[in-house]
């Protein structure tokens, strides 16, 4: 039996009422394995960050259900198991620093998700050392203000405060996006190393491909608020079923001239698809690879598959 | 070769903020070839966008060229009778960019000759007009464009660059547009301009993949469409592989590498480019550490001696660390400021992950 630390089915989203009601996520189901990093990919606005918003309880799930180690945390949940997501699912985003109080220390931020709980303040202090410590800044930042650190060091920052809670979940929302190339690879590589060190999951989300590929065990791909394709990360570079992938691996940049230049990316059509009669499924094609497609579609993939 | 049409040589900027010196450009010389495109990248602050507000300028006011000299090639004898114009060694009349002062020289410099496109379209859009005002207002402007004329060629320009359903484009304000359109539209406002040369700043950063492709391969098109000659910039080098037909490495003010795409992506020399190469994620190993460049850039307030990428440069020569090496040519299209290219240096490989670049392929062939 494979460990799943966080089970999501059929998991519908929606925002507002009436003619502004507008369904952000539309049917998802996946799982994620323990210790695993468990990528979702997919242009803006197709709804990753409201999935992970609704795993960490900010937004409601309208329908469907996600279990974190086997218990339902949708909708009304007790205290305990409440206590218990709020410190073992942590989210990290994209600018940690951009929705936060600048007049606040940095000792504060790091802090925040631990005050009012009767924590001993000495304990605290020390609890926001070894987290500074541990995503490699030097304890006396904790007495700084946000605007004296750069886009490498707050993203480090936004790491440490969700460390700071101990987590075993973390769900990191575009991470990286902001930052220079050379930053990137440092924090992709401190969160590598952090994943090793204390056993983490993450649910990692971006739209950038080739960071993925490189730090992704699994992939979801996503597409207006529906999962269209789910597999190793390898499989998925090496065979691409649904027309979206194909779309969205063919425009990651490629850094090398010769091939890049006579490289065309493809454009996806929705309009592509006829589910007038015969409607779309979610299915494992081959063991571990899930993609959606009507009957026709799966035919096709299939024959794909054998070649 | 193309016929050169930017020329900056010996371009130093300063900034001056209260009592002190940011040495932001540290002698550029650089030359851009008509209907190339060549792309600047370099991480955050190596000078990148500076250098190119010089050329339509827009400096920022506590900033001053403090040496050297931009010819600019494109405008023929139009500033015969400008204090900035002069004919160069070979006869061709030129303008220094460097030696323009008044506003009304600019604004016939800025958008008509040279346009930049900023990082965030919503800076160069006006939420207040609709999209076809704002593009009729540049043909207004730069061609003396009215009426139904300018309004038949702003959808025709809507329609050049991809732009669905243009009628109806035309009466929208940019906020109902997306990020990945709204590029567009200022690439459509640029367009309209019909500028020699197209400075694009880091256009693509906050895009998705798939709209940043459609831009680079817009981008490409108009590109020989009009021959236009285009300055890409960019902090990644992974993108611009598609597009560019030369590119200059910036680092701390100054260019430390240029030469053709393929001699940086496959021959480069200077260990600064092969930190960027070596940190791009498409090289990286799952499972194992990505290359990461250690350290932080220099602090330009004070002065740099020797190569600026020394402290954080693995392979770095006791000279660097004392003496600023000169550019040594490793082609006649190629060079590089690094003293591992000096005769007595040490033998020095390049990292071999680079190797694997030749052989990069797309997961998606077609
Ligand atoms: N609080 C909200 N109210 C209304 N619409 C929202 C809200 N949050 C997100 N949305 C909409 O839901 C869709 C998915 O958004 P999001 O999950 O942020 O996408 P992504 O993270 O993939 O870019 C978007 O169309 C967005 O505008
Ligand atoms: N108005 C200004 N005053 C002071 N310093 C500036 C100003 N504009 C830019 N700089 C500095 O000049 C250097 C180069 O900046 P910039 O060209 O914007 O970098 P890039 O575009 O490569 O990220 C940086 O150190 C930046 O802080
Ligand atoms: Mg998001
Ligand atoms: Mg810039």
């Amino acid at each position: 039996m494979t460990d799943h630390i966080l089970e999501v089915r059929d998991l519908h989203v929606t925002f507002g009422h009436g003619a502004k009601r507008f369904e952000a996520v539309r049917g998802v189901s996946f799982d994620v394995r323990r210790g695993e990093t468990f990528g979702i990919v997919g242009e803006s606005g197709s709804g990753k960050t409201t999935i992970g918003r609704t795993v960490i309880r900010v937004n409601p799930a309208t329908s469907g259900s996600i279990r974190y180690e086997g218990e339902e945390i949708t909708g009304r949940i007790s205290k305990e198991l409440d206590r218990k997501i709020i410190n073992k699912i942590q989210m990290i985003f994209q600018d940690p620093m951009a929705s936060l109080n600048e007049r606040a220390k940095i000792s504060y931020i790091v802090s925040e998700g631990l005050q009012g709980r009767g924590i001993p303040k000495q304990e605290i202090e020390q609890r926001v050392t070894a987290a500074l410590n541990e995503v490699g800044l030097l304890p006396e930042f904790a007495s700084r203000f946000p605007h004296e650190f750069s886009g490498g060091q707050r993203q480090r920052i936004g790491i440490a405060r969700a460390l700071v809670m101990q987590p075993e979940f973390i769900i990191a929302d575009e991470p990286i996006s902001a930052l220079d190339v050379s930053i990137r690879a440092q924090v992709l590589n401190l969160l590598s190393e952090l994943q090793k060190k204390r056993g983490l999951t993450y649910l990692f989300i971006s739209h950038d491909l080739s960071v993925m590929r490189f730090i992704c065990d699994r992939i979801a791909v996503i597409h207006l608020g529906r999962i269209v394709e789910l597999c190793e990360t390898e499989e998925l570079f090496r065979h691409p079923l649904h027309p979206y992938t194909r779309a969205l691996l063919s425009a990651v940049p490629v850094p090398s001239p010769d091939y890049a230049r006579t490289a065309k990316p493809l454009s996806y059509d929705p309009s592509i698809h006829d589910y007038s009669t015969d409607k779309p499924a979610w299915t494992e094609i081959v063991p571990g690879h899930f993609v959606l497609g009507n009957n026709k579609e799966l035919d096709g993939y299939r024959k794909q598959m054998e070649k | 070769m193309n016929r050169t049409i930017l020329s900056v040589r010996g371009l130093h900027v300063c900034f001056f903020l209260r009592g002190r010196t940011l040495h932001a450009l540290r002698g550029i010389d650089l030359d851009v070839y008509e209907g190339e495109s060549l792309a600047i990248v370099g991480e955050s602050g190596s000078g990148k966008s500076v250098l190119n507000k010089n050329f339509i300028g827009l400096l920022d006011q506590n900033g001053r060229i403090t040496e050297g000299s931009i010819r600019y090639y494109g405008m023929y004898d139009k500033m015969k009778h400008n204090p900035a114009g002069g004919t160069d060694e070979e006869g061709r009349p030129y303008c220094d960019l460097a030696k323009i002062a008044r506003r009304e020289d600019w604004l016939r410099i800025r958008g008509s000759e040279i346009c930049m496109i900023p990082q965030d379209p919503m800076t160069s859009l006006n939420p207040l007009k609709t999209i076809g005002w704002q593009i009729s207002e540049a043909l207004m402007l730069h061609h003396g464009m009215k009426g139904q004329m300018a309004k038949d060629e702003t959808l025709h320009i809507l329609e050049e660059v991809r732009i669905d359903h243009p009628e109806k484009r035309y009466h929208q304000y940019p906020h109902e547009l997306s990020g990945g359109m709204r590029q567009r539209i200022v690439i459509a406002i640029a367009i309209a301009c019909q500028p020699k040369i197209l400075i694009c700043d880091e256009p693509t950063t906050a895009l998705d993949v798939t709209i940043q492709a459609q831009v680079l391969e817009l981008l490409k098109e108009l590109k020989s469409k009009y021959n236009l000659t285009i300055i890409f910039i960019t902090h990644d080098l992974g993108v611009v592989a598609s597009i560019a037909d030369r590119v200059a490495v910036m680092y701390a003010g100054d260019i430390v590498e240029i030469g053709m795409a393929e001699e940086i992506f496959y021959e480069p020399r200077h260990p600064y480019t092969w930190a960027l190469l070596s940190s791009l994620p498409q090289l990286g190993q799952r499972g194992e550490e990505l290359y990461a460049i250690k350290g932080t850039p220099p602090n330009l307030f004070t002065e740099i001696q020797g190569d600026a990428f020394a402290a954080r440069n693995p392979h770095a020569l006791k000279i660097d660390h004392l003496e600023q090496p000169p550019y040594f040519d490793v082609s006649p299209t190629h060079r590089a400021r690094t003293w591992l290219l000096d005769e007595r240096a040490p033998k020095v490989e390049p990292p071999p992950a680079l190797k694997k670049l030749r052989t990069l392929g797309g997961a998606v062939h077609d």
